[in-house]
């Protein structure tokens, strides 16, 4: 066979290709959306808001205790423990929700059929942040409505029992029950609850975000389970932490500069604690909740930036 | 704007797993083009860098030399991604979508919505036949129906290119036979289709080209005659394997040769032993 065919002129059929497509944009919140709305759908379907029911029977079962306190005492711990399980769902569910599934779209490479879409990674990222936050959201207003339900209908049982109660008794004036009314309606629903419900959501949001990062290099859920976890109790001692170590390191440039960078790194999650006394019944410093809110949308920014850098050029 | 769908250029690229020093070079300085129009495949056993090819030539993973190009555009840019539809090797959807659920979600994130992508999810799923599964969820598809979602998948936002990474393996044969009809027909309507295999049987059936991938080197390429053409010189392998092989051509040389049924099954063996060969050469010459 020495005479070689010309190569390739009839051996491949000339069919006519297909047309260019449209245009697409660089960046598309759309996009986000998308991928937002698909891992709210997943959480959902991963019957996360079962434990909504739980919640439910937990407050209920709490309001209808039949403590030997006082009205206001008792209005206090149906609160304390309301927002404390609205609290610990928040960043609990927040963790471990994010190291789930980001790892597993990898794992299943339906990372590579999404991102060899054209989808940006960025909107990768902030789409399954803002699902995350989505459900957050939504389970913790759902929570707080049941809450409210419960502590309302037990304060304006408390207040009626015991305006007859002392109008019975004959003994205090005008003056005296209004008092008395009022110390059990600053244990009762009041709209500053809602911040503390907020401070929640934000420190969720960057519990999150710290997650997201983690999860950009860890190679598996567990570990970054793990040390999410990890960051979030050094982050409650966050001064404690950081003014020891600078005490001890005091004649060292390099390692202050050191812990000022790791202080950074690790957010401070006492910001969020003034809740707590929010939900005791304390007044609300404006100047906290905005400082709050702030830095809260600093940290989500870093994060989120870092998590970029590292996921930009992540090979799978 | 030149007529090649895929250029991929001395493409290098070198994986180093863990931290230990020692390093695997998936892809060693490859070329090859897929030209507008025709159907490709990448063959080669496991490991020879077919995946990683693909993976580069999509923009998930960069090339440590050399390039990709998707009609004319670097890959990795979103332009070029609008232009190709992806099967990866094993996909795995969400499971708790429905069929027609994940052509949603694949359709809205290339910009698609109402009518258009309505009509587009039906078409699809008439075209890979799903229609009767389309709102099942993905958890109780078999193997074949993954892979041939996965195909409707790829195709939702119309690209003009095809890249499917095994897009049989592990689906049984009806199953397999299915894919290979659908790919045939995306031949026929002006999608450029390029996948790769270690299938050979499926490979010969619909390729216009081929080339041989062997340890990340490209070590034949051409129409699939070229390819046997030459084949038939070296059909020499075959005699010397076997004893049995021997007496059972010159049983079909006695009883006249040629008749339509052993042409097929005789070019069948043939481009798996030139695989096969060829790997032996690979071996030889590395050690
Ligand atoms: N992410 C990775 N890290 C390290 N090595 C890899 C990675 N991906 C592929 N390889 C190696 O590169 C080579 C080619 O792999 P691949 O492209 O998947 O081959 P094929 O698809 O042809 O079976 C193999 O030796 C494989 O072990
Ligand atoms: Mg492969």
């Amino acid at each position: 066979m020495s005479d070689d065919p010309p190569p390739s002129t009839e051996a491949t059929p000339r069919r006519t290709p297909r047309a260019a497509g449209k245009a697409v944009p660089i960046f598309s919140l759309g996009r986000v959306a998308t991928i937002a709305a698909s891992t709210v759908t997943q959480l959902v379907r991963m019957k996360t808001f079962y434990f909504l029911l739980a919640f439910a029977l937990v407050v209920v079962a709490v309001g209808n205790f039949n403590i030997p306190a006082t009205p206001a005492k008792e209005l206090s711990m149906i609160k304390k423990v309301a927002f404390g399980t609205m609290d610990i769902f928040a960043w609990l569910f927040a963790i471990v929700a994010t190291a789930l599934l980001i790892p597993k779209d990898v794992e299943d490479r339906t990372l590579y059929t999404i991102l060899s879409k054209p989808v940006r990674r960025v909107e990768y990222l902030l789409g399954k942040l803002c699902g995350v936050l989505g459900v957050i959201a939504v389970s913790l207003v759902a929570m707080y409505a049941i809450c409210a339900l419960v502590i309302y209908s037990r304060e304006s049982l408390f207040v009626s029992a015991e305006y007859e109660a002392m109008v019975a008794s004959a003994q205090y004036t005008a003056a005296e029950i209004e008092e008395q009314l009022s110390l059990i309606q600053q244990q009762g629903l009041r709209a500053e609850l809602g911040i503390a419900v907020l401070a929640s959501f934000f420190k969720a949001a960057v519990v999150a975000a710290v997650t997201i990062f983690l999860s950009t290099f860890a190679s598996s859920s567990l570990f970054t389970i793990i040390v999410s976890i990890l960051l979030f109790l050094i982050g409650h001692a966050h001064h404690m932490a950081s003014s020891f170590w600078l005490h001890e390191s005091e004649n060292n440039m390099a390692v202050q500069m050191l812990v000022k960078v790791i202080k950074i790194l690790i957010p401070n999650y006492q910001l969020f604690s003034f809740s707590e006394g929010i939900v005791q019944g304390e007044a609300v410093v404006a100047a906290l909740v905005w400082q709050m809110g702030g830095l809260t949308a600093g940290y989500l920014v870093v994060f989120l930036l870092l998590s970029l850098l590292v996921f930009v050029d992540k090979e799978f | 704007m030149s007529d090649n769908a895929v250029e991929v250029k001395n493409l290098t690229k070198v994986f180093r797993p863990g931290l230990k020093k020692e390093y695997v070079v998936a892809v060693d300085n490859l070329s090859f083009e897929v030209r507008a129009g025709e159907v490709y495949g990448l063959i080669g056993p496991n490991g020879s860098g077919k995946s990683t090819t693909m993976k580069v030539v999509l923009g998930l993973m960069a090339a440590n030399k050399g390039s990709a190009k998707v009609f004319g555009l670097d890959s990795g840019d979103i332009r070029a991604r609008n232009e190709i539809g992806f099967l990866p090797e094993n996909p795995y959807f969400y499971k708790h979508l429905s069929g027609a659920e994940t052509l949603r979600f694949y359709g809205k994130l290339c910009g698609m919505k109402g009518r258009a992508l309505q009509d587009r999810i039906a078409e699809l799923l008439q075209l890979v036949e799903l229609e009767g599964a389309a709102n099942r969820r993905l958890g109780g598809y078999s193997k074949g129906m993954l892979q041939r979602i996965g195909l409707a998948q790829s195709l939702i936002q119309n690209p003009r290119l095809v890249i499917l990474d095994e897009p049989t393996a592990g689906v049984d044969p009806v199953g397999s036979r299915q894919i290979r009809d659908l790919i045939l027909r995306l031949r026929d309507e002006g999608y450029t289709v390029f996948l790769c295999s270690h299938l050979l049987e499926q490979v010969q059936e619909v390729c216009d080209r081929v080339g041989i991938l062997f340890e990340g080197r490209m070590r034949r390429e051409g129409t699939l005659d070229e390819l046997i053409a030459i084949e038939n010189q070296t059909s020499m392998t075959i005699e010397n394997a076997s004893p049995e092989l021997i007496a059972e051509i010159q049983n079909l040389v006695r009883s006249h040769e040629g008749t339509r049924l052993v042409e097929e099954g005789h070019s069948r063996t043939s481009l798996e032993s030139l695989f096969i060969q060829i790997a032996e050469r690979g071996r030889e010459g590395k050690s």
